[in-house]
């Protein structure tokens, strides 16, 4: 048998596999409504879980990685149409003059791999050696909710399956108490500009049960977990008891096996009810954890304290793990609000890679830091006043990627003398998936789910690639 | 397909014909091939996509879809030689053993044909390879029925003859109550009312005749709530929502086109009037304002008034929308494909899919939102007056609760104000100054602690600085209300101001308060409500100035006295949302934030306090009235009692329970005024001059093709360009008796809304992917007896109702699970879970909770706190409608596109058109229906109908299962649950605390003291039932 025919083969008998689980696991109806094929080749997966620190806005590649000193001389000059190259501007910039803000921030090379990171971001710096920079993503949507919707679902229109829930309805269940996809949101004081819309962890046409479930700060940290006042935990029991027998009854009078379906499924949100309040409980961490991870960790809700319950759900088998941080959008005022967010997100994302490194978790977790666009090289307002900020640019940006079967300590591909255009080795948000699939163990090209009638695919029809010179 | 070597073919063709004649001999006589349904199928799913209708990706200029393609001579060679299997390159290409040759390629990803696939292809081959169109194109034709079969309903005739081939036939009828409930909540949504229960002579201890049934039929399809239940599959297939969805998600107030649906549907308009009126409404002659609100329909797409965003793009959007929707509503095509590209399996070019846009691309829109998303139509709803007239009406019902609340909250004021003066001191003061426990920084600098607790800054001083100040709990009130914050100048700092910073001039961006206990390391977050100061600078949008500002955590604004006198000090207030009572283990933390974008602007020398005091005391920066009060001995004027009782009123708890009620209830009585007058309704209008329209490349907004003129499609049905010019032809084109998709795709819409599931399983697409129908020739006689009988919809579902096939039982035995298992063949009843909305308004019927009112503005049933503001960080809250407002169906329910309401657990999400239900089956759910408010609430109304039945739980019991079930309980179902009502009955019993608690829910005041443990009990029992697997399932 040669190659082609032991993957065809392979491919089918694995896809047989995976569909026998979700039929057991999934309503049988709605099983049946869209489930056409899931051709799973697996590889040998590097990763086993995902962990995607979004940082919803767009960070400034300019300020925090793509040192650029040869900027300097072009200080509050116009952006030469050569390098501009006719790219869309947002209609908030679009009247103004492109004149050049060179990177605000002083940069230091780190550790032995000596790669570059803003005095913004010292602790980035400090576990530089663990990340692989990957300066040349790009994307072809310049506003945020289409932007974030591609960078997350791999189509800018809402209505697709996101990244994780592809992955939790690729790779299925670790932890029988808890959902596959888990999602936490920072809480933060201000009212945001950037909504963060449901269907960026939605299943699109894959079966809900592949949506990712927010974690809140909140008395319910799931949606309903919490059994009302007055009922005590063994009345709850007893009612699920009653339930279950009632519900036998109706299976042996009906032959229907949903009905079994449902007893299991009640008991699983038992059982959810003391599993999640286990899991977001940080009163079992040490005092040492919480100074790793930073001041700002002691406060629930916050991007640090969401750090420290990710490294907790890798704990438990979680296999998408999708942590928010909201107000990246620095169109103004660079010093004062890039810089807050950078002292939110720092010490903790940081932290968290020597955390999941100390417990041996780094090898087999991917984790992956970015957010949907990048910002441009010219000033937004007087560009040489403390006032500017930077409008969105989808040409360049940078992310970070650390464990999971990606190589530590380098930088992949790079940008133009103006960090405008990619110079070297393009990755499109479609490679990025491509690649994160292939570190699962998914041959994105092969991995499809049936709807209306087409194969949909998390990377979408236009070419992608996976980009295998960051793979260890 | 590449060609091989001709030498190779040939001795390979000889084999393949051997073996052919060998396997042909034996073989039994079958029924000739069909093209359409059996080869087309085949050839479209694993060839099409590179050999098919879309020339940008076909490979070797091959095409398998055109028959003169297929057919023609090729240099010698044939794809297909008819009656020519050996002679046919399409069959050499399936058999072959060569890898390079084999189709589809190894490494297509495509799956090889079976052997039975093979097969089909040989002998169609084999018979002459006859050509067809796909089976939904061709124009539906009534199958013929025989004499004999027209006494009986055709659609069992359809699913009786398919049975029978197999070997199979209809299940015996389902119990009485099973068929009732079927049926109504099949065409109400709802469980069967009591009238419709009495409605039955025989009541239900024998399934109704025919002619009982019928008339029950007719009953429920007259109810107003028939409308509602059709308007919920509507609005999921017209995407509605109340919100925009994209960016501030703003609000629109399209909801008399809501209206409008469940008024066409309780009207019984005919669909194909339907269908113009919601495309072409505007076009009509002499248009009346409800049939231009019809055009609404083409405008619930989303829409993005994203700051940077060009709205053209998003014009281009919306008219995309427009195109997929019709697609898949109208015509069960998936068009969205050919936005970019021609289709790959259906006859739809990227041409014919811009000449379809062309319709709707003249709309008087220029791509924008929130308020400006023209046209719209100037709209008073005639159904809002009474939504007004019920909430005036909770008004004033909850008026004399407030001030009975008010008077009895006085008469405590009073009691406490003559405590209050005796037990304080002469020199008693509101604020308390303890010394700091400590006063540490992020960045450097350094504190000095001195008299009357105030705080010296000094040595290092950094651009930018948190200062922490701690105050541990033994020196503090037993509880806390409000803090107080003062900025002293000194000579120390530049020109003596407030600040060592170059200006003199402080900018206080945030301030946090922290609760931390002793061994513990995580800490509280407390919530301030609000802040005044004595003075802040004038400041408009992000700057710095007001002191509000900072209580987000935006370091672009914040605090600053700039502009006032810099030598004299200054006082910010803040108050706590909740008071705060520490224990004495913990300490409070204050964090003073100056992260200004200039910075060196920290605060040179500052002081704080605490206070027990509420209202006045924190809210503003006047004397303390208690304060005065003291010094005045007791001594007061009107005026000074009246602040002293505002402020004793702020901390009245149950007094402000009731006013917070009475405020809530007056501010939705003044948002549904809103409603009642003139409403902004988006709507369809034509500009004057149209658009120009262009084939877009790849779909991509801006990259302008070749001009194209509106067209129908010409694979579906060819009509004339001068026939086909606007909207309204493109609707009537639709509805056209000729069109072969529109009434097929609408009868399986029906099929589905009482079965669960279509004929075409595939509900959105009849094209070549899409699933062949399980009863093609049911679907085609229900098809054309639509378009036959007006397109009179309620005709079509009062047949389906009448069947046998719908009364059947939905009982199945292992060995016909097996053989059936998706129940494609009919022989049982489908048994399938409700939709969670309706779920939901069986909970409010069943426990007669519900308000049967129609039509007006949404309303807001219970979700949980804080479900908005996680999605935008509190910009927006969703407060739960008061009075009986909370109890209308879901078809009523608020829908914010951005977070849909979060107990509809796996509805349509109404982003694009959905037209099949996605039900599913998890923890989530079970969780959403054991401990939603709304869920709680209905066991509780249950558990107060059940109780009154007296100390017979037998009779109870049975009363409670007719509610939920609609009938009796066994023996062992009644054992069970008397076990738990035992069990419930006895912790109730001995905790009656608990069981006060557990009765107050949702607007249901607490049990009192001695009913609280039976009506707990009961409520315990009435959640269980709600629960059951029987209640919330079409059976």
């Amino acid at each position: 048998m040669d190659r082609r025919h032991f993957l065809n083969q392979t491919g089918l008998n694995l896809g047989a596999i995976a569909l026998g689980g979700l039929i057991n696991r999934e309503s049988s109806h709605a099983a049946g409504n869209a489930i056409a094929r899931l051709d799973f080749p697996s590889f040998a997966p590097k990763a086993k879980r995902v962990i995607f620190l979004t940082q919803s806005g767009g960070p400034s590649q300019l300020e925090l990685f793509d040192y650029k000193p040869g900027l300097m001389k072009w200080a509050g000059v116009e952006l030469p149409e050569s390098v501009r190259q006719g790219q869309r501007l947002t209609t908030m910039t679009s009247s103004q003059k492109q004149l050049i803000l060179p990177g605000i921030t002083k940069f230091s090379s780190h550790g032995e791999s000596g790669a570059t990171v803003s005095e913004w971001l010292p602790h980035t710096g400090s576990v530089a050696d663990e990340l692989c920079f990957v300066k040349s993503m790009v994307t072809d949507q310049i506003n945020h909710a289409p932007a974030m919707t591609k960078f997350l679902t791999g189509h800018q229109l809402a209505g697709r399956p996101s990244f994780g829930a592809w992955a939790s309805y690729g790779l299925g269940s670790a932890n029988q108490n808890l959902p596959d996809y888990l999602v936490l949101i920072s809480k933060m004081k201000r009212p945001s500009d950037q909504p963060l819309y449901d269907h960026y962890w939605g299943s699109g046409f894959l079966p809900s049960r592949y949506q990712g479930v927010k974690l809140r700060n909140a008395k319910d940290p799931v949606l309903y977990l919490r059994d009302p006042d007055g009922l005590p935990r063994e009345r709850r029991r007893g009612m699920l008891d009653g339930i279950g027998e009632l519900n036998a009854m109706r299976l042996e009078e009906t032959g229907d096996p949903e009905i079994a379906t449902r007893i299991q499924q009640y008991e699983m949100a038992f059982r959810m009810q003391t599993s999640v309040p286990e899991l977001t409980d940080l009163s079992d961490e040490p005092e040492s954890v919480f100074e790793l991870y930073g001041p700002d960790s002691r406060r629930p809700g916050s991007y640090a304290a969401n750090c420290i319950l990710a490294r907790r759900l890798a704990e438990r088998g979680v296999r998408f793990i999708q942590l928010f941080h909201p107000d990246w959008d620095h169109h103004s005022r660079l010093p004062s609000w890039c810089t807050a967010r950078c002292r939110d997100t720092d010490q903790p994302s940081a932290a968290l890679i020597r955390d999941l490194k100390l417990r041996g978790l780094l090898e087999d977790t991917l984790v992956i830091w970015g957010g949907e666009f990048g910002r441009g090289v010219a000033g937004q307002g007087k560009w040489d006043s403390p006032e500017a900020g930077r409008d969105h640019h989808p040409r360049c940006f940078t992310i970070w990627m650390a464990g999971g079967g990606v190589k530590p300590g380098i930088t992949y591909g790079a940008t133009d003398d103006f960090s405008y255009n990619v110079a070297e080795n393009p990755v499109h948000v479609r490679d990025l998936h491509a690649t994160a699939l292939h570190l699962l163990g998914v041959d994105h090209e092969r991995f499809s789910y049936r709807f209306q009638g087409l194969d949909y695919k998390l990377t979408g029809v236009d070419p992608s690639r996976v980009v295998k010179e960051i793979l260890v | 397909m590449c060609s091989g070597s001709p030498r190779r073919l040939f001795l390979k063709s000889v084999l393949l014909a051997l073996c052919f004649l060998t396997s042909l001999i034996g073989k039994a006589k079958e029924a000739p091939v069909s093209f359409s349904r059996e080869v087309l199928p085949i050839l479209s799913d694993r060839c099409f996509h590179c050999h098919g209708p879309d020339p940008g990706n076909r490979k070797a200029d091959l095409r398998l879809d055109d028959e003169t393609e297929v057919k023609r001579d090729r240099d010698g060679l044939k794809i297909v030689t008819p009656k020519d299997p050996a002679a046919s390159e399409l069959w050499q290409r399936l058999v072959t053993e060569d890898e390079e040759e084999i189709m589809p390629p190894l490494d297509s990803h495509r799956k090889a044909l079976s052997d039975t696939e093979k097969d089909v292809i040989r002998r169609w081959i084999e018979e002459g390879a006859p050509w067809g169109k796909h089976w939904s194109f061709e124009k539906p034709v009534r199958p013929l029925l025989s004499e004999s079969d027209k006494e009986v309903n055709p659609i069992d005739v359809f699913v009786r003859k398919r049975l029978a081939s197999e070997g199979l036939e209809l299940s015996p009828p389902a119990p009485a109550h099973t068929q009732l409930r079927r049926l109504s909540f099949a065409l109400t949504g709802l469980p069967p009312s009591a009238t419709v229960k009495n409605h039955l002579p025989t009541a239900l201890s024998q399934p109704p005749t025919a002619p009982e049934w019928e008339k029950l039929v007719d009953q429920l399809l007259a109810s107003p709530h028939h409308g509602e239940r059709l308007a919920m599959w509507w609005l999921d297939a017209a995407r509605y929502s109340d919100t925009d969805g994209f960016q501030g998600d703003a609000e629109r107030t399209n909801w008399p086109w809501r209206d409008w649906v469940v008024d066409a549907f309780n009207r019984n308009l005919s669909f194909d009037q339907f269908t113009i009126e919601q495309f072409a409404g505007d076009l009509l002659p002499n248009a009346t304002p409800d049939q231009i609100l019809a055009t609404c329909f083409h405008r619930n797409h989303m829409t993005n008034g994203e700051g940077g965003r060009d709205p053209e793009e998003s014009r281009i959007d919306y008219v995309i929308d427009r195109v997929n929707t019709t697609g898949t509503v109208w015509l069960g095509l998936t068009l969205g494909c050919t936005q970019c590209h021609t289709h790959k399996f259906d006859p739809v070019s990227h041409e014919d899919y811009y000449r379809l846009f062309a319709f709707f691309n003249s709309i008087n829109e220029d791509g924008k939102a929130g308020t400006n998303a023209v046209p719209y139509l100037d709209y008073q709803s005639p159904l809002a007056a009474r939504s007004v007239a019920e909430m005036a009406a909770y008004v004033e019902a909850v008026k004399p609760l407030e001030a009975a609340a008010r008077a009895e909250a006085e008469k405590r004021f009073e009691r406490w104000f003559a405590d209050t003066l005796t037990k304080l001191p002469h020199d008693y003061t509101a604020w308390e100054s303890p010394p700091p426990h400590s006063v540490t920084s992020v960045e450097g600098t350094e504190f000095i602690i001195g008299k009357d607790a105030i705080v010296q800054a000094t040595g290092p001083h950094p651009n930018q600085d948190d200062y922490h100040l701690t105050l541990g709990a033994s020196t503090l009130p037993s509880r806390i209300t409000g803090w107080k914050l003062e900025v002293f100048p000194h000579p120390d700092h530049t020109d003596g101001k407030l600040s060592r910073g170059k200006s003199g001039e402080f900018i206080l961006t945030n301030v946090k308060l922290l609760v931390k206990r002793r061994g513990h390391s995580q800490v509280r977050d407390i919530e301030i409500k609000g802040a005044v100061a004595d003075f802040q600078r004038e400041a408009k949008a992000k700057n710095y100035g007001l002191v509000k500002d900072t209580l987000d955590d935006d370091p672009r604004n914040g605090w600053t006295t700039e502009s006032s006198d810099p030598k004299s000090p200054h006082t910010a207030v803040f108050e706590l949302k909740e008071p705060l009572v520490l224990a004495p283990d913990e300490e409070l933390v204050f964090a003073l934030l100056h992260r200004s974008t200039g910075g060196d602007a920290n605060i040179g020398r500052f002081r704080i306090s605490t206070t027990s005091e509420a209202g006045e005391t924190v809210r503003s920066i006047t004397t303390s009235p208690l304060e005065e009060a003291i010094r005045k001995k007791g001594a007061i004027d009107a005026a000074l009692r009246s602040r002293l009782l505002a402020q004793y009123l702020v901390d009245d708890r149950d007094y402000q329970a009731t006013l917070a009620r009475l405020n809530e209830a007056n501010r939705q009585l003044a948002e549904v005024k809103k409603a009642e007058g003139k409403t902004k309704v988006m709507v369809l209008a034509e500009r004057p001059q149209p658009r120009e329209t262009h084939i877009l490349e790849r779909g991509v907004w801006d990259a302008k093709g070749a001009v194209v003129q509106p067209g129908v499609l010409p694979a579906i049905l060819p009509w004339p360009d001068e026939q086909a010019r606007t909207r309204l032809d493109l609707a009537k084109w639709l509805v056209s008796a000729d069109n072969p998709l529109t009434a097929r795709v609408v009868v399986n819409h029906l099929w589905q809304l009482m079965f669960g599931r279509g004929l075409v399983r595939s509900t959105e697409d009849f094209g070549l992917q899409g699933e062949l129908p399980t009863h093609p020739d049911l679907l085609d006689w229900l098809a054309v007896e639509l378009i036959e009988n007006d397109w009179n919809l309620r005709h079509i579902l009062k047949l389906i109702a009448t069947s046998e096939t719908f009364r059947q039982s939905s009982e199945v035995s292992p060995e016909l699970l097996e053989r059936d298992p998706d129940n494609r063949l009919l022989s049982r009843a489908p048994r399938f879970r409700l939709p969670s909305w309706m779920i939901r308004d069986n909970a409010l019927a069943a426990s007669a909770l519900l308000n049967p009112a129609v039509g007006g503005p949404p309303v807001k049933p219970w979700q949980p706190e804080g479900v908005w503001e996680e999605i935008f960080m509190g910009r927006y809250t969703y407060q739960p409608s008061v009075g009986p407002a909370q109890y209308r169906r879901t078809l009523y329910a608020y829908w914010r596109r951005s977070s849909s309401p979060t107990f509809l657990f796996d509805s349509a999400q109404r982003r694009v058109c959905e037209v099949r239900m996605n039900l599913t089956n998890t923890p989530l759910h079970a969780l959403t229906l054991l401990n939603d408010t709304g869920m709680l609430e209905a066991s509780r109304v249950l558990a107060d109908a059940v109780s009154t039945r007296g100390f017979d739980p037998d009779k109870a019991l049975d009363d409670l299962s007719l509610h939920v079930l609609s009938r009796e309980l066994t023996e062992a179902e009644k054992a069970v649950l008397k076990r738990e009502w035992t069990k419930s009955m006895d912790y109730y019993s001995s905790n009656p605390a608990d069981a006060i608690l557990f009765t107050r829910v949702g607007q249901q005041e607490a049990a009192t003291q001695e009913k609280a443990p039976v009506i707990a009990t009961w409520m315990t029992l009435a959640s269980m039932m709600l629960n059951l697997d029987e209640a919330i399932t079409h059976e």
